[in-house]
C-alpha cells in the first residue's frame, strides 16, 4: 500500500514514515502542499496523510482543491488543532478521518487500515482467498490451517494481488506499490518475492501472465 | 487611620457653623452693649432731668422706666453740699462735683453715675454697670440660642445628605466587589455625578489595559501549548519507534532520533521561558551601562564550536569600546539568538558580528551568507511562532528566536532592521541601542 504523507515537521514526518514502513506500508513524504500536489498527480496513492499547518498553502485549502478536482483518495488529517470546530471543518472539507497530535503510531496504522478497508468496500478486517487468510493488522498469514511466515514486502505483494482477485498487476505496478521515493529497487525484486511466495503457497497460487504481469485466480 | 468623607464633611460643616455662631454671638453682644449703654445713659439723664423739675419731697422716678426702680440710686444735694434726698438710705455714693457721666468704683461695685448741677442743687443718678452686662448677655443668649439648638438637627441632616450624595461611590464599589477576576468590561459611565466621571474613566482605562494584557497572555499560552504539541508528538512517535526496534542498530538509530526530539522540546521550553521573562512592561529593569563589545566577544566565543562544527567562519569586528544602556543578560540572549539563527540558516560561508559606536547609539550587526529572508517576509519574522516557509534546517526552529530579539530591542528602546547582506545575498540584522550617556 503506497501512502502519501504531507507533513512539514521534519521529526514527525520522519518518525511517521519509519513507523508506517515498519507496518508494511510504502510511504512517500512531501514537506508542503505544492510538492504533495505534484506527487498526487504523478502517482496513484491508496491514502493521503495530511498535516493542516503547512507553510504557504494550508492543508485544508489544498484538500478542498483536491476534492473539487474530483480526487477520491481517502484522506486522514493529522493535526495539532483539536477544537471541535476544526475537526468539523476538516471532515467537511473532504477528509475521511481526523487524528489529533500527539497520536499513537499503532492507532495511526489501524486507522489507515480501516480507511483502506472502507475504500475497498470491505467490512471484514481479514483478507480471505480460498484457504489463505491475511491479517493486515498483525501481518499474520494462514494457509490451509497453518501459519506461514511472510516478509513485509511479501505480505504487501500478496495483499495487492488479493485485493482484486483476477486482475493482472504488472511488474511496474507492483514495484510502485512496494517501493517509495528514494528506495532502491533491484531489477528482479518482484520476481524474487513471487518466487518466495510460490515456495510457501505452492506454484499455482500466483499465476504469471506472460508479458502482462501477475494475478491470483478469482475465488474458487 | 481611615478617613471618611462623610465624617469629615460633618465635622467641618458643624465646626464652621459653630465658629459662625460664636462670631455672631460676639458681635451681637458687642452691639447690644453699645445700644444698652446709649439707652441707659439717656435714661439716667432723663431721670436726673425729671428730678430737677420736681420738689425734693416727692422724688419718685417717672413712670415708664426701663429698669425697675430699686436698681437706681438717686441722691440730691443742696448747694452747700448737704444731702437733701437719697433713694437708698444704706447706699450713699459720694458726690461728684462735675456735670455729666462718670464711672465710679464704690462699695466693691462699678457704677455709672450721672451728675446734674443746676445752681441750687446737685442731682446724681446712678446704677451698677454689672446690670448692663447682664442685659447684653441675655440679649446675646436669645439671639444665639436657636442656632445652638439647631446644631444637632443640622448634624443629622448633613449626615443624611452627604450619605445620599456619596451613594454612587458605594454602588460602584459594590459593583466592583461583585465582579469575578476575569470580568474586565468597563463600568457604566452613564448617570454618574460629574465628580466621579474622571475616576470611573481612568478605572475603565485601567480595566481595558488589563483586559488587553490578559488577552495577550491567554493567546500566548494557547500558542505555546499548540507549539509544544509538535515536538511532543515527535518525541512520542520516536519513543514508540524505540520500543518497536527489533535490532540493535534500529534501536540505536531510534534512540538518537529520540534524543534530538527531547533536545528540541527542551529548547522550545527554554525559549518560551526567555520570552516570558522579557516582560515589555518593566523597561527600566536592570538598566546599567554595558560594554557591548565585551558581551559580543563572549557570545562569539560561545558559538565558535557550533560554527566550526558546521564549517562556517564566525568573526567579531569591534573597534574600541561600545556602550549600551540596559540589562546585560537580556542583551546577551538577544545577540546569542541572532548568532544562533545566522549559523543555523547558513550552510556555506560565515557569520560576522559587528559592534560600533555611532553617535549616541550603539550599533550591532549580525551578517551571514545564508539564504536570507525575502523582503516580503521580513515584517512577519518577528511574530512569535512564525517560520519563513521553505527554509529548512536540520533541526526544527522554535519560531521564537526573533520574537525574543524584538522584545529585548523594544524593552531597551532600540530599533531593529533586516536587509540583505553585502552583495545582495544573505541576511544582515542591524540593532541600534541608545548608549544612554548623551
Amino acid at each position: 500500500m503506497r501512502l502519501l504523507l504531507v507533513e512539514d515537521d521534519a521529526m514527525i514526518g520522519e518518525a511517521v514514515r519509519t513507523g508506517l514502513r515498519q507496518d508494511g506500508f510504502t510511504v512517500d513524504w512531501a514537506r508542503d502542499a505544492e510538492s504533495g500536489d505534484a506527487a498526487i498527480k504523478a502517482e496513484a496513492y491508496a491514502l493521503l496523510l495530511l498535516d493542516l499547518g503547512l507553510p504557504r498553502k494550508s492543508g485544508l485549502d489544498w484538500l478542498r482543491e483536491l476534492r473539487r478536482r474530483g480526487n477520491r483518495t481517502p484522506v486522514l488529517i493529522l493535526t495539532a488543532r483539536d477544537a471541535v470546530a476544526d475537526r468539523v471543518a476538516g471532515l467537511d472539507s473532504g477528509a475521511d478521518d481526523y487524528l489529533v497530535k500527539p497520536f499513537d503510531l499503532d492507532e495511526l496504522s489501524a486507522r489507515v487500515r480501516a480507511l483502506l478497508r472502507r475504500d475497498a468496500g470491505r467490512a471484514e478486517p481479514l483478507l480471505r482467498h480460498g484457504d489463505l487468510t491475511l491479517d493486515p493488522a498483525t501481518h499474520e498469514a494462514n494457509y490451509r490451517g497453518e501459519t506461514i511466515n511472510l516478509s513485509a514486502r511479501e505480505f504487501a505483494l500478496l495483499t495487492a494481488l488479493l485485493e482484486r482477485p483476477g486482475a493482472i498487476l504488472s511488474r511496474a505496478q507492483l514495484e510502485q506499490r512496494l517501493y517509495g521515493w528514494g528506495e532502491e529497487v533491484e531489477s528482479n525484486a518482484v520476481e524474487v518475492h513471487i518466487h518466495h511466495l510460490r515456495r510457501k503457497l505452492g506454484t499455482d497460487f500466483i499465476r504469471n501472465v506472460r508479458g502482462l504481469g501477475y494475478t491470483v485466480s478469482k475465488a474458487s | 487611620m481611615t478617613s471618611s468623607i462623610r465624617g469629615q464633611l460633618l465635622a467641618w460643616l458643624l465646626g464652621a457653623l459653630m465658629v459662625g455662631g460664636l462670631l455672631i454671638g460676639y458681635s451681637a453682644y458687642h452691639r447690644a452693649q453699645q445700644d444698652i449703654d446709649e439707652l441707659l445713659d439717656y435714661q439716667l439723664k432723663q431721670l436726673a432731668f425729671s428730678l430737677s423739675h420736681q420738689s425734693v419731697g416727692s422724688a419718685s422716678p417717672p413712670p415708664g422706666l426701663l429698669l425697675p426702680e430699686p436698681d437706681f440710686i438717686t441722691q440730691v444735694w443742696d448747694k452747700d453740699g448737704v444731702l437733701m434726698f437719697y433713694s437708698r438710705p444704706n447706699l450713699a455714693i459720694p458726690m461728684r462735683p462735675r456735670q455729666g457721666f462718670s464711672n465710679v468704683e464704690w462699695n466693691h461695685q462699678a457704677w455709672r453715675v450721672y451728675t446734674q448741677l443746676d445752681g441750687f442743687r446737685t442731682i446724681q443718678v446712678a446704677h451698677p454697670l454689672s446690670l448692663r452686662e447682664e442685659m447684653a448677655a441675655s440679649l446675646t443668649r436669645r439671639a444665639v440660642m436657636p442656632l445652638v439648638l439647631l446644631l444637632p438637627l443640622l448634624g443629622v441632616g448633613i449626615w443624611i445628605i452627604v450619605g445620599q450624595a456619596l451613594r454612587p461611590l458605594s454602588s460602584i464599589s459594590s459593583a466592583l466587589r461583585a465582579r469575578t477576576p476575569s470580568a474586565l468590561e468597563p463600568l457604566p459611565q452613564r448617570d454618574l455625578p460629574e465628580e466621579l466621571v474622571p475616576m470611573v474613566g481612568s478605572l475603565n482605562d485601567l480595566l481595558q489595559r488589563l483586559n488587553r494584557a490578559l488577552e495577550a497572555q491567554r493567546q500566548f499560552i494557547a500558542d505555546a501549548a499548540h507549539e509544544l504539541r509538535s515536538p511532543l508528538t515527535a518525541v512520542q512517535l520516536q519513543l514508540q519507534l524505540v520500543k518497536r526496534a527489533g535490532t540493535a542498530e534500529e534501536r540505536a538509530a531510534a534512540l538518537e532520533r529520540l534524543e534530538r526530539g527531547v533536545q528540541r522540546s527542551t529548547r522550545l521550553v527554554q525559549q518560551l521561558l526567555t520570552l516570558a521573562r522579557q516582560d515589555p512592561q518593566d523597561a527600566a529593569a536592570g538598566s546599567t551601562s554595558i560594554d557591548l563589545d565585551h558581551v559580543a566577544g563572549e557570545v562569539v566565543a560561545d558559538f565558535e564550536p557550533m560554527a566550526q562544527r558546521d564549517g562556517l567562519t564566525l568573526t567579531l569586528d569591534s573597534q574600541g569600546p561600545v556602550h549600551a544602556q540596559g540589562d546585560e543578560d537580556s542583551l546577551r540572549v538577544m545577540l546569542g539568538n541572532l548568532v544562533d539563527n545566522a549559523i543555523r540558516y547558513t550552510s556555506r560561508g560565515g557569520v560576522v558580528v559587528r559592534v560600533q559606536q555611532m553617535g549616541s547609539d550603539a550599533v550591532l550587526e549580525v551578517e551571514d551568507t545564508g539564504a536570507g529572508i525575502p523582503a516580503d517576509e521580513r515584517a512577519r519574522v518577528f511574530d512569535r511562532f512564525y517560520r519563513v516557509p521553505g527554509q529548512k534546517t536540520e533541526e526544527e526552529g522554535s519560531g521564537l528566536g526573533l520574537a525574543i530579539v524584538k522584545r529585548v530591542v523594544d524593552r531597551h528602546g532600540g530599533r531593529i532592521s533586516l536587509d540583505s547582506g553585502t552583495g545582495g545575498s544573505g541576511l544582515r540584522v542591524t540593532v541600534q541601542l541608545p548608549s544612554g550617556n548623551s
